[in-house]
C-alpha cells in the first residue's frame, strides 16, 4: 500500500487545476493503458466492455454485449460497443463518457471491475488527440433514446455534448461508437480477440460478440443464465487504505473532525483505534479531514499497518464460481477436460479478504502448443505487465512434471481468478497481482490443488488409452491363436475359442485392469554359445 | 493316407504328438474357464542351470516362467509358440521333416491384410520357442520332425535299421569303406541300432584322425565303434554315442590337446550350459578322456618340439574351465588346465603321427589297455 509517487491520479488530483487535462493525458496516457497500438485498441475495448458488464450486473440484466471493430484507415479504426444494459440518464452522460475522474466507480467501495474511473473518459479523449472526432453515444434509457457527441473541453476538462436529440424507446441499452487513430487490431496474445475471448470466460453470464475488422465474427455464447451474485457495498477497511485513496476520501468527507471521518468512513474503525494511532503520529486527529496533507496521509496509513484490525466482513468477496468458471472455460476453450477449484476466503495483510480460483483446461480444442496463463482479477483478463505479477511467478514455481503436464509442449489453459474489494495490484497500471508472500503462496497452492485434478485425469486418459492399446494388440492375435489352438488340441472351434477370448480380453481391459506388471517373455538360453557347438 | 501315415509313427513322436495335443487342451479347458491361456516352460537360462553330481551332467533346475496370453508384453511370443506348437504337430501327422529354418519359413507370413505384422520377423525368434517347446513338453526338436545339421561319421562292428522314405535298409557299420556312415540327424525315430559287436566307442575329434585310424582298420582290431564328431558334436552324433553308452559300451574321447579339444570331451560327458535342458538325453557321464593330455608332451619326448603356442583364446578358455565346478572337482583336470597356463602351449592329435603314421594306433591302444585315462 505504498504510495506510488507516479500514480497520475494523485498527479490528476494534486494538479488538476493548475494544468490542462489535455495536457495531463498527453503525459500519462502510458499509464491509463494508452502505449503501444495493440494495447490502446484493447484499453479501449476493455474499458467499454467493463462498463456495459457492470451496468448490466448491478441492474441484474444479463449482458449482450456486441462489439464491432472496423479498419477505416492506417491504425484508424471504428469501434461501435452496444449492450443492453440501463441506458444512461441524460444528465450522466456528459459526466460518464467527457468528464475525468467523473466515473461512478470512484469512491466506492465493493468489489468490481475496473476502478480506475478513468475508463470511457479517457477513451473519448484518446478519440479526440488522434482523431479530433467527438464520440458518438446512443443511450436508450427509461423509454428515451438520447443520441449525442460527446466530447472533453480539454482546458476546463467539462463535457461538450453536441447534436443531442430524443425519441422515444421500447428497450434500453448503450451503444457508445467511436474512431480511433494510432491503434491496431490484433490477433496476438495482447490484442482484442484475445482479451475478449478471455473476458468471455470471466464472465460466463454474458453473451459477447466480435466483429473483427473483416467481417469476422466471433461469437462466444452464454454459459450460465444466472447473474453473479451482487458484491455488498462495503465501507473501506482501514488496511486496504492507500495513501491516496485516503486523502482523497478525506478531501470529499463531510464530518468535521478526522476522528469522526475515519470511524465514519471505515470498518472495523473504532474511538479505540483512533486512540492507539494517537499514540502512533503526531496527527491532529481533530483537525477537519479537508486538510489532511498527503504527508499525513502517508502517516497515517502506516500507522494502520502497524495495528491489529478485525477482518472486514467476508461476504465482500464474490468469487465468479467453481461451476461458473467450469462451464465458460467448457464452451470457449472446448478442452479435452478441465479442473476447477475454488478456494476458501482467505485474508492478506492481515485483514483484507480475498479469494483465488484456478481453472485448468487440457487438450481439445486448445490450440497453444504451451501451457498458457489467463490472469484475472475480480474477472477482468489481466493482459500486461505478466513479468511482475505473483500468478505468472506461482506458476513458473510449480513443478509441472509432478502433475503430467509440460507447460511447454502441452496445450493447457491455467485460469487464474484474484476477487477482492482491495486487489493488491502492483502499481497504477493494474495489470499486475503484487508478489504479497501469502497471495503468492495462496495462488500457487490453488494451482496446485487444481493441477492434481488435472493429474488424475490425464492418468485416466493414459490408462484408458493404454487399455485400448493393449486390447487392440492381444485382438490382433486373437485370430491366429484361435485357429492354431483349435487344430492343436483338436477340441472346440476356431470360432468358438475366438469367441470366448475376446470376451475374456474385453473383461480384462474394461473393467479394473489388475496392476499386475507385464513383462515380455523371457527369451530363455543359457550362455553365449562360445565355441561353436552344435544345436 | 493320413491315417496310414498316422498308424506308421514311431513310438517317440507319437508320445510328442500327443503331448503337443494335451498343451492345447490345458489351454482350451483354461479359456471355458474364462481365465487367460497359460504356458508354463522351465527357465533356460543360467540361474537355472544346475550341475547334478550323482547324475554327472548339467541339467535345469525348478524354475519355471508362466507365459500368459493375456499379459500383452508375452502375447506376441504366446500366438508364436502355439503356432509353432501346431505347425509341428502337423509335420509329425504328415510324416515329413525339416530343418528349423524350414519351420521359421513354413511360419513367415502375415497375420493378416489389414495388419502390418508377421507371425514371424527373424528365425532367431522361432529357434528359441522350439526349445521352450522341447523343455514344455519333455521332447527333442528331433521327436517334432525338426532335422539338425549331421557332421560325425561311424566305422565299426555295428549294424542299424533305417526306415526311410517308406523304406527299410538296415546299415552295416563295417561295410562302410572309406568314408564312414554319416550319423543321421536323428537316431530315435525310424532308427533302430539291431546289434553292436563292440567293446568300446572311441570318438576322435578331427576327421584326419579318424580317417587315419579307419585306414589302420582300428575298429575291427580293437573292437571299437570309431565316431568322429568333425568337432563339437552334432546332436544326433552325441545322441548315438549316448545310446551306444546305454547298450553299456564304455566311451572314450580323443581330442586336440588344448582348452577347445578338451571341451568338446566336456561338452560330450555333462552336456553344455546352452544345452542343459537336454543333458537327460545327450550326456554321456561315463565318458573316458583319453588324451591328447599335456602329460604326454612330457612323457613322449617327440611331441615336446611338436607343440605350438596357445592362444589368447585357448589360455582364456582354460580359465573358464577351471572355474567348472564339475571340471574343478577333478585334480586331474585342474593339473592339466593348469600346465597350459603355466606352459602356454598346446598339441594337436596329429602331432602323434610326427614320429610315424601308426603310433595312433598303438598310443589309443595303450592308454585305453593301461586305462591310463582322465575321468
Amino acid at each position: 500500500m505504498e504510495p506510488n509517487p507516479q500514480d497520475p491520479l494523485r498527479d490528476t488530483n494534486k494538479d488538476f487545476r493548475e494544468h490542462s487535462v489535455a495536457e495531463f493525458f498527453k503525459k500519462n496516457k502510458h499509464m491509463l493503458g494508452f502505449s503501444g497500438k495493440t494495447r490502446s485498441l484493447t484499453t479501449i475495448i476493455h474499458e467499454y466492455m467493463t462498463n456495459s458488464l457492470d451496468a448490466c450486473d448491478e441492474h441484474g440484466i444479463l449482458p449482450n454485449i456486441r462489439i464491432e471493430v472496423t479498419e477505416i484507415g492506417e491504425e484508424r479504426y471504428r469501434v461501435v460497443v452496444s449492450d443492453n444494459g440501463p441506458g444512461m440518464p441524460k444528465s450522466i452522460i456528459g459526466k460518464a463518457i467527457g468528464k475525468m475522474l467523473a466515473g461512478t466507480k470512484f469512491h466506492r467501495y465493493m468489489q468490481q471491475r475496473g476502478q480506475q474511473g478513468i475508463g470511457a473518459t479517457g477513451c473519448t479523449m484518446y478519440a479526440q488527440i488522434t482523431t479530433g472526432k467527438a464520440v458518438h453515444v446512443l443511450s436508450a434509457h427509461k423509454g428515451k433514446a438520447i443520441s449525442c457527441d460527446v466530447k472533453v473541453d480539454l482546458k476546463t476538462n467539462e463535457p461538450i455534448i453536441e447534436n443531442m436529440a430524443e425519441q422515444d424507446a421500447s428497450y434500453s441499452g448503450l451503444t457508445v461508437e467511436a474512431e480511433f487513430g494510432e491503434v491496431k487490431f490484433d490477433k496476438g496474445a495482447y490484442g482484442v480477440l484475445e482479451y475478449v475471448k478471455r473476458t468471455a470466460i470471466a464472465n460466463p453470464h454474458a453473451q459477447i460478440e466480435l466483429i473483427a475488422p473483416g467481417n469476422e465474427v466471433y461469437k462466444f455464447a452464454r454459459s450460465v443464465d444466472a447473474l453473479p451474485k451482487r458484491p455488498k457495498e462495503v465501507q473501506p477497511h482501514p488496511l486496504g487504505i492507500s495513501t491516496y485513496d485516503l486523502q482523497a476520501m478525506a478531501h470529499g468527507a463531510k464530518e468535521a473532525k478526522l476522528s469522526a471521518f475515519l470511524t465514519e468512513s471505515f470498518t472495523r474503525f473504532s474511538a479505540q483505534k483512533v486512540q492507539e494511532l494517537k499514540g502512533l503520529t503526531d496527527i491532529d486527529f481533530s483537525k477537519n479531514p479537508k486538510e489532511l496533507t498527503w504527508e499525513e496521509a502517508e502517516k497515517l496509513v502506516n500507522a494502520i499497518q502497524k495495528l491489529k484490525w478485525i477482518a472486514p466482513p467476508l461476504d465482500s468477496v464474490i468469487p465468479i464460481g467453481k461451476e461458473q468458471i467450469e462451464k465458460s472455460m467448457k464452451n470457449v476453450l472446448e478442452p479435452e477436460f478441465v479442473n476447477v477449484v475454488e478456494r476458501d476466503i482467505k485474508i492478506y495483510s492481515g485483514g483484507i479478504p480475498y479469494a483465488v480460483e484456478v481453472g485448468i483446461a487440457f487438450g481439445g480444442k486448445i490450440n497453444e502448443k504451451k501451457g498458457e496463463i489467463y490472469r484475472y482479477a475480480n474477472r477482468t483478463p489481466l493482459m500486461f505487465d505478466a513479468s511482475g505479477c505473483a500468478i505468472i511467478e506461482s506458476v513458473r514455481e510449480i513443478e509441472w512434471k509432478r502433475y503430467g503436464i509440460d507447460m511447454e509442449t502441452d496445450p493447457a489453459v491455467i485460469f487464474v481468478n484474484v476477487s477482492s474489494v482491495h486487489i493488491p495490484y502492483v502499481g497504477a497500471g493494474k495489470q499486475a497481482i503484487s508478489d504479497i508472500d501469502e497471495v503468492k503462496q495462496e495462488i500457487k497452492n490453488a494451482i496446485m490443488e487444481c493441477a492434481r485434478g488435472i493429474k488424475m485425469s490425464l492418468g485416466r486418459k493414459r490408462k484408458a488409452g493404454d487399455m485400448e492399446k493393449r486390447k487392440t494388440a492381444l485382438m490382433r492375435y486373437i485370430k491366429r491363436l484361435s485357429e492354431d489352438l483349435a487344430n492343436l488340441s483338436e477340441e472346440s472351434s476356431k470360432a468358438e475359442l475366438e469367441k470366448k477370448l475376446t470376451h475374456i480380453i474385453e473383461t480384462k481391459y474394461t473393467a479394473n485392469m489388475d496392476e499386475e506388471e507385464e513383462k515380455p517373455a523371457e527369451k530363455s538360453g543359457g550362455e553365449e554359445n562360445g565355441n561353436g557347438e552344435e544345436e | 493316407m493320413a491315417t496310414e501315415k498316422k498308424s506308421e509313427k514311431r513310438n517317440e513322436d507319437q508320445k510328442a504328438y500327443d503331448n503337443l495335443v494335451n498343451l492345447g487342451k490345458d489351454m482350451v479347458s483354461e479359456v471355458d474357464r474364462d481365465t487367460t491361456p497359460t504356458f508354463e516352460t522351465s527357465l533356460r537360462g543360467k540361474s537355472n542351470i544346475l550341475f547334478d553330481s550323482k547324475d554327472g551332467y548339467l541339467k535345469l533346475g525348478d524354475k519355471t516362467e508362466t507365459r500368459k496370453f493375456m499379459n500383452l508384453g508375452q502375447a506376441r511370443t504366446f500366438m508364436q509358440t502355439i503356432s509353432i506348437a501346431n505347425k509341428l504337430k502337423q509335420f509329425i501327422r504328415e510324416g515329413l521333416h525339416t530343418s528349423i529354418r524350414g519351420l521359421y519359413y513354413q511360419m513367415k507370413f502375415s497375420l493378416g491384410d489389414d495388419l502390418d505384422e508377421s507371425l514371424f520377423e527373424e528365425q532367431s525368434e522361432s529357434n528359441v520357442l522350439v526349445e521352450d517347446l522341447e523343455v514344455a513338453i519333455g521332447a527333442k526338436r528331433e521327436d517334432f520332425h525338426l532335422t539338425t545339421d549331421r557332421k560325425g561319421v561311424l566305422a565299426g562292428n555295428i549294424k542299424l535299421i533305417d526306415r526311410f522314405g517308406g523304406e527299410e535298409i538296415t546299415i552295416d557299420g563295417t561295410k562302410q569303406g572309406r568314408s564312414g556312415w554319416m550319423i543321421p540327424s536323428d537316431v530315435d525315430n525310424g532308427m533302430e541300432i539291431e546289434s553292436v559287436k563292440a567293446d568300446y566307442v572311441l570318438v576322435v575329434e578331427k576327421d584326419a584322425l579318424w580317417q587315419r585310424l579307419n585306414e589302420d582298420r582300428f575298429w575291427q582290431k580293437e573292437k571299437a565303434i570309431l565316431i568322429t564328431p568333425k568337432g563339437q558334436s552334432s546332436r544326433g552324433t552325441r545322441r548315438l554315442i549316448r545310446k551306444l553308452a546305454d547298450k553299456g559300451l564304455p566311451v572314450y574321447v580323443f581330442t586336440d590337446c588344448d582348452a577347445w579339444g578338451w571341451y568338446i570331451y566336456w561338452t560330450l560327458k555333462t552336456g553344455s550350459m546352452n544345452l542343459a535342458y537336454l543333458g537327460k538325453e545327450f550326456s554321456i557321464p561315463n565318458s573316458r578322456f583319453i588324451g591328447v593330455t599335456m602329460s604326454d608332451i612330457d612323457r613322449y619326448e617327440f611331441l615336446q618340439k611338436l607343440t605350438i603356442n596357445a592362444k589368447e583364446l585357448d589360455i582364456k578358455r582354460a580359465k573358464e574351465m577351471m572355474e567348472y565346478p564339475w571340471i574343478a572337482k577333478h585334480p586331474e583336470w585342474v593339473k592339466e588346465l593348469k600346465k597350459v597356463l603355466d606352459t602356454k602351449k598346446k598339441i594337436e592329435q596329429d602331432a602323434l603321427q610326427g614320429q610315424r603314421l601308426t603310433f595312433v594306433s598303438e598310443y589309443v591302444r595303450d592308454k585305453i589297455e593301461n586305462n591310463e585315462v582322465l575321468p
